[in-house]
């Protein structure tokens, strides 16, 4: 027999919140009608010890089995009452809430009498859902011990330290045959004794000796399965195809006749097929571009046939881990043929590409063509940032560092050429760090000129034997032509090219402009709305040095909580199927986001739709989708939303 | 189906919201919280996600005695659960057809992404509902 239904309805004061508009007494009457209603009472502060004790008594001494309260949004007490429900010896899912503070007295407040009506209908409502309520029980999961790093930039590596030094096993892994990401290429850095290159390098040696950490270069994610506390991934490695038996790999640099772009200095250079990517890069070891060798084999002849194998297979190999953290960082905006004339000559450059020329470990201007002393000198600010479109994916967020490292550069410039003009063309200076705004001022001093351009109005680069630059001075109200030696094209970033890849691997969402939608921009910065999954870095927006290591060591420190806790607290409110409605047509299926569902064969040969609860989240989505309502969500099926409805005019 | 006894004179429409709880339900908690007013005439019903609202529910909604339903989803990008806004716009566009079908005026149900930051979005669209559902006045749907 079934048990009977006894229904425990608390109306709240919430001092004088909800008292002040809403007649509370009514709204207690109007429950004690409704069926299965044994017990209807206000209280001042139902969230209160005094109002949680009032709500366990009752359910030990007035036999209540199911509970609704009336007050704030359940985004703000579910969970308390929940714990006081359990407390009491009753499954904290027999719980319901109705929201007549946020919902009703505080934005009817003009309105008692509707207010009152609209308090009374949300509790009729919580009341028929509450009737049929069933308890769920909670489930855990065992977490694997290990974390995974995607990305080994400086966010990466320093989430990877980070984790390793709370005794966590950890494995980084990185898709270039180096480590270090952007910050590796740059050399001098606001406010900072150290350059660029020289963090990474720290970092990347604290990474690599530690005896926690597993590092593997050349390493992409190829699929990602399991679930929160044990998710299974699988990876491929590339090989190096220059075994390190090979003793003098420049020679096989020396002789490869392929040259293509080279990617870590943005262009500017040249390099070869087999090749290192850059003075000071760590793993140092030569490595052959696959995707650019043509196998002439000259390299084999002049190293040696037992040192290289063109044909060396990519290792594949899976893994399990607790929690991932992804580090995936950013890619610098390239300007498009002829964008303030980008690629019709060679001295107009990004502003990436001078960071290159402007750091220890990379080209000189003599090694791209251009000759000293320059002596005008251009920069133009958001190239690629601050769009103004109505396109959903323009790019109209700020990109954050190109103003300092604009400026940061051209006092380096104006230390190279003491003799030179340089000009910064602007749409707003933006040095918003600490201590950047003194930058700003130092370079004011030093007779740097500021030309304000509108974004409806913006310079245009022509090359008349040398790049001309024409822009409206907005300040002045003058339009202004200068001929350049040097064009700098302040370019900004965007979100890396495999978030899409990464996004669809492991679930997560992204805002119009493409970078990482976090879980909440405010309370849950650094973790995403799966489980088990963080982010670290200019994954999520465009982010500085300092910001990046920040984020990451905030990262670590929520993707450790799991591992050290031991197990996790799975999705009660899942999906669940009345196999003897089921009729396997996959709809479902199909409508998971989370491959949750599949189609089982029972013992009798029929097939039924399946949910796993340990990958499904919780949407119901799957549950509208189904045309024989055999798919439903715990505390959310279609009879309890049904009687909700029911109950909006009676 | 019962038929409701409506005073023309007095009318004041009633309204179902079925709101997702990342957004659409924290975005009117937002309204609350910063002491925005909208008429007392919208009564929301959460699910997780709006992905979850079945085009069955507003049908049941409108037969049930709602004069308008509105659907309160993420905006595009922002679903919690990656794409169930997506669905939800999918299967209100079919829904729209049916109730052409039905004769029932597609200005009665209508749907709007509101983050938990939009509550001036919220408090217009639902503001924007009512004067409409007043407009329009009571909705009647004849017992076969």
């Amino acid at each position: 027999m079934a048990e009977s239904i006894r229904i425990g309805v608390y109306i709240c004061h919430c001092g004088i919140n909800i008292a002040g508009v809403i007649d509370v007494k009514q709204v207690v009457d109007h429950a004690k009608t409704l069926p299965n209603v044994v017990v209807s009472k206000d209280l001042v502060f139902t969230c209160s010890s005094v109002g949680q004790n009032t709500i366990i008594e009752d359910i030990k001494n007035e036999g209540i089995n199911r509970v609704v309260v009336a007050a704030c949004s359940p985004r703000m007490h579910e969970g308390t009452f929940r714990n006081a429900v359990e407390k009491a010896g009753l499954n904290p899912y027999l719980f319901e809430m109705a929201n007549i503070r946020e919902h009703s007295s505080w934005v009817h407040p003009d309105d008692p009498e509707g207010a009152t009506e609209k308090a009374k209908t949300l509790v009729r409502m919580a009341v028929a859902k509450a009737r049929l309520l069933e308890p769920i029980e909670k489930s855990t999961a065992e977490v694997t011990k290990k974390v995974l790093v995607i990305g080994g930039g400086i966010a990466g590596l320093q989430a990877s330290l980070d984790a390793a030094e709370r005794g966590l096993s950890v494995t980084l892994v990185e898709k270039l045959p180096v480590l270090g990401g952007k910050a590796a290429l740059i050399g001098d850095l606001v406010y900072s004794e150290k350059k660029g290159w020289q963090i990474a390098k720290e970092l990347i040696e604290k990474v690599v000796t530690h005896e926690n950490i597993r590092v593997l270069t050349r390493t992409t994610v190829q699929n990602v399965s399991g679930a929160f506390g044990d998710y299974r991934v699988s990876f491929v490695t590339e090989p190096r195809y220059i075994k390190e038996t090979c003793m003098h790999p420049e020679k096989g640099e020396e002789v490869c006749p392929v040259e293509v772009p080279n990617e870590y200095d943005f262009g500017l250079t040249q390099r070869k097929a087999f090749f290192k990517p850059f003075e000071g890069a760590y793993p140092p070891t030569y490595v052959i571009d696959m995707s650019a060798c043509t196998k002439c084999g000259l390299c084999l002849d002049s190293c040696g046939k037992e040192t290289i194998d063109l044909d060396a297979k990519p290792l594949e190999f899976s893994e399990e881990f607790g929690t991932i953290i992804v580090a995936a960082g950013y890619k610098p905006y390239v300007p498009t043929t002829g964008e303030y004339g980008f690629g019709n000559d060679t001295r107009i450059i990004t502003l990436s590409q001078l960071e290159r020329i402007m750091s220890e470990n990379g080209p000189s201007f003599e090694d791209i063509g251009l000759s000293n002393p320059l002596e005008n000198i251009i920069f133009i600010s958001c190239v690629g940032s601050m769009e103004e479109s109505d396109n959903t994916d323009a790019r109209t967020y700020c990109s954050r560092m190109c103003c300092s490292s604009s400026i940061k550069n051209m006092l380096k410039l104006r230390e190279l050429f003491p003799s030179s003009n340089i000009y910064f063309l602007y749409r707003d200076i933006r040095t918003y760090a600490r201590r950047e705004e003194h930058l700003y001022e130092q370079a004011s001093k030093s007779g740097i000129i500021f030309l304000k351009y509108e974004a409806s109005n913006p310079p245009e680069v022509s090359i008349n034997g040398k790049p001309s630059v024409k822009v409206l001075d907005t300040l002045v109200g003058k339009r202004i032509q200068i001929l350049a030696d040097l064009v700098v094209l302040a370019n900004g970033m965007m979100p890396p090219s495999d978030i899409l890849k990464l996004r669809s691997l492991l679930k997560f969402p992204c805002s119009p402009d493409g970078w990482v939608a976090e879980a909440h921009p405010k309370l849950r910065p650094v973790e995403l709305p799966s489980p088990g999954v963080y982010i670290a870095g200019s994954i999520q927006a465009p982010k500085d040095i300092i910001e990046s290591i920040i984020s990451a060591s905030a990262a670590t420190a929520k993707a450790v909580v799991p591992i050290i806790h031991g197990r996790v607290e799975l999705e009660p409110l899942v999906s669940y199927v009345n196999e003897d409605i089921c009729g396997a047509c996959g709809i479902c299926v199909s409508t998971c986001p989370y491959d949750a569902v599949s189609r089982v064969v029972l013992q009798d040969g029929r097939r039924v739709a399946r949910v796993n609860p340990r990958l499904c989240m919780g949407c119901g989505q799957c549950a509208s989708a189904c045309p024989s309502a055999a798919m439903q969500q715990k505390s959310f099926t279609d009879e309890q939303i049904h009687e909700m409805i029911e109950q909006l005019v009676v | 189906m019962s038929a409701k006894v409506v005073d023309q004179t007095n009318y004041e429409p009633k309204i179902i919201m079925f709101a997702c709880n990342w957004c659409a339900y924290a975005g009117l908690d937002l309204a609350g919280t910063s002491r925005l007013t909208y008429p007392a005439n919208i009564t929301v019903v959460r699910t997780m996600c709006s992905g979850r609202i079945d085009p069955s529910f507003v049908v049941k909604a409108l037969t049930d005695g709602a004069d308008g339903v509105l659907i309160g989803m993420c905006n595009y990008g922002d679903c919690h659960y990656i794409n169930g806004n997506y669905k939800a716009m999918k299967r209100f566009l079919f829904l729209q057809k049916m109730l052409d079908d039905f004769g029932i005026e597609r200005a009665r149900v209508r749907i709007e992404g509101i983050s938990a930051s939009e509550a001036l979005k919220a408090k217009r669209v639902i503001t924007e509902l009512v004067e409409e559902l007043r407009r329009l006045g009571p909705l009647k749907i004849e017992e076969e």
